[in-house]
């Protein structure tokens, strides 16, 4: 996302003066004193309150912990994964029904689309985990977490893949209706293989917010990284580090895999499209 | 029960649930903002530590779910002596990961004005201030009307989170279990409450596009 920063942001200043340098080392100098201190200031108040004492850390020294952790953390692989496979699948599809000549279909995928779009993953959930038992299906906890992440995963990639075939120059599908292909063959042999490729970084980075989504699964009881954590959490009594552990895997995994698909955007020179890049309506 | 029965016996929640829900939108988004406008300044500063700490402030908040960021000031903060109310708690989580979303917006605003025009800024005698105020500003703000749009609807999704904490009234999402729990509602409390999503994001998508028709820079 932000490939040319660095040279954009050196681009505002010009080459300092004596004046300037010396104003800026004052300013690095103030402001890494500023930092050491509030590092210093959250340091103290974890030491003051307690929570550096050793029976809050040390359990994280243990194999069983991390086992207990990875558990957890498979879990939420498994959910994201195939949460992830589900809404290409079906974000796919409503594309292609949005794209097609038949008008009733059209619009009614673009409404299905609209609609995920626009809920939060959260009331998905508790509608497949409150409404839906209420109706006589039972469901385990696994679906009741990945069906709804899916649904409104599968709304922001339709429209993915939509800017994705928006990328593809028109004049090849013009250039293919000339030599008589059927809209069906131009969409299966010209459009859709290229823009696949142009959507598969966006598709990477869809994941992050699918990993997310996922974190809500104590809703469902289902056994995922913060869920477990939580179970530790009751066993060893050290909240306060336990969540904070959690909080860092999260962050961690979550930029490895952004930054995987800036690179693959940089490799296939392909934009990255997002939710926040996309056409809100 | 009909979502009309629900209407009539919660037709008042509901509509607090729903001012609740659009007032929190609108602190968190403003809030969002300000915060981003700040840790952008920073990130386009010439100090180094300051662009450093920018930058990760950015990688922190965009990539932690906001659940687990909601855990550690609900729960883990009161251990360490800073005990806030629930609401306060759900805002500022909000507004910090808001706040990245902002910033990356605002940096690729930026980046999108193009090393040339800033040389050439510089050709005809602008100084800095003149070149933020005249160039890069303008630009910047016109160009991210559409990405901020889909922030402000990202915001008001994810103001859902606060039906994990107990909030006097629930917003929209806690709307679903405060009256499941209170009667047998099946799918009218989910279908009240998605109407009120759907709805908001369309109108502030359709606001947001229009704006962006208008000040949109072809580029």
């Amino acid at each position: 996302m932000s490939a040319h920063a660095v040279s954009m942001r050196d681009a505002l200043y010009e080459a300092p003066g004596p004046k300037t340098r010396r104003r800026t080392v004052i300013g690095t100098v103030v402001s890494i004193v500023a930092l050491v201190a509030l590092l210093i200031l959250v340091v103290r108040q974890f030491y003051v309150t307690g929570q550096l004492d050793a029976r809050y850390w040390s359990f994280l020294a243990e194999w069983t912990t991390w086992r207990f952790l990875l558990e957890g953390f498979w879990g939420t692989i498994k959910v994201a994964l195939i949460a992830g496979v589900i809404a290409i699948a079906l974000g796919l599809l409503l594309m292609l029904g949005r794209i097609s000549s038949n008008k009733v279909l059209s619009f009614a995928c673009h409404a299905i689309t609209d609609v995920f779009r626009s809920l939060p993953s959260l009331l998905l959930i508790y509608f497949f985990f409150l409404v839906v038992p209420t109706y006589g299906i039972r469901m385990p906890a696994f679906w009741m977490l990945t069906i709804p992440v899916a649904l409104a995963a599968s709304g922001v990639l339709a429209e993915v893949f939509r800017a994705g075939v928006n990328a593809v120059p028109k004049g090849q599908v013009e250039a293919a209706m000339s030599i008589g292909l059927t809209h069906g063959k131009i969409v299966r042999i010209i459009v859709l293989p290229q823009a696949l490729r142009i959507v598969i970084p966006s598709l990477v980075s869809q994941l992050v917010v699918v990993v997310k989504d996922t974190t809500v699964a104590y809703v469902v009881s289902y056994p995922d990284l913060m869920q477990n954590a939580r179970v530790l959490i009751s066993n060893y009594d050290a909240l306060v580090s336990m969540y904070l552990v959690v909080a860092v895997i999260y962050i961690l995994v979550n930029y490895a895999v952004n930054q995987l698909s800036i690179a693959l955007a940089r490799r296939n020179d392909a934009p990255l499209i997002t939710r926040s890049t996309e056409n809100p309506t | 029960m009909g979502v009309l029965d629900v209407f009539t016996e919660f037709g008042e929640v509901y509509l607090q649930s729903l001012l609740s829900t659009w007032l929190m939108t609108v602190v968190c988004f403003l809030g969002g903002l300000a915060m981003g406008i700040l840790v952008t300044v920073m990130r386009v500063s010439p100090i180094k530590p300051l662009r450093v700490v920018g930058d990760v402030y950015v990688q922190i908040f965009r990539n932690i779910p906001t659940v687990s960021l909601l855990v550690i000031f609900v729960y883990a903060l009161p251990y360490l002596g800073l005990l806030l109310e629930y609401r306060t708690c759900l805002v500022v989580c909000v507004i910090l990961v808001v706040s990245s979303f902002a910033s990356e917006n605002f940096m690729s605003g930026i980046n999108a004005i193009g090393v040339g025009q800033i040389e050439a800024a510089r050709a005809i005698g602008l100084s800095f201030v003149q070149i933020v105020r005249l160039i890069v500003i303008p630009q910047a703000l016109r160009t991210t009307v559409l990405p901020m749009t889909n922030l402000l609807i990202a915001t008001l999704l994810t103001t859902a989170l606060g039906s994990q904490v107990p909030l006097t009234p629930p917003e929209l999402t806690g709307m679903v279990n405060y009256v499941n729990s209170r009667s047998v509602a099946g799918i009218s409390a989910f279908v009240v409450s998605a109407i009120c999503y759907a709805g908001t994001s369309l109108v502030l998508g359709f606001l947001g596009n229009k704006l962006d028709k208008k000040v949109r820079i072809v580029r």
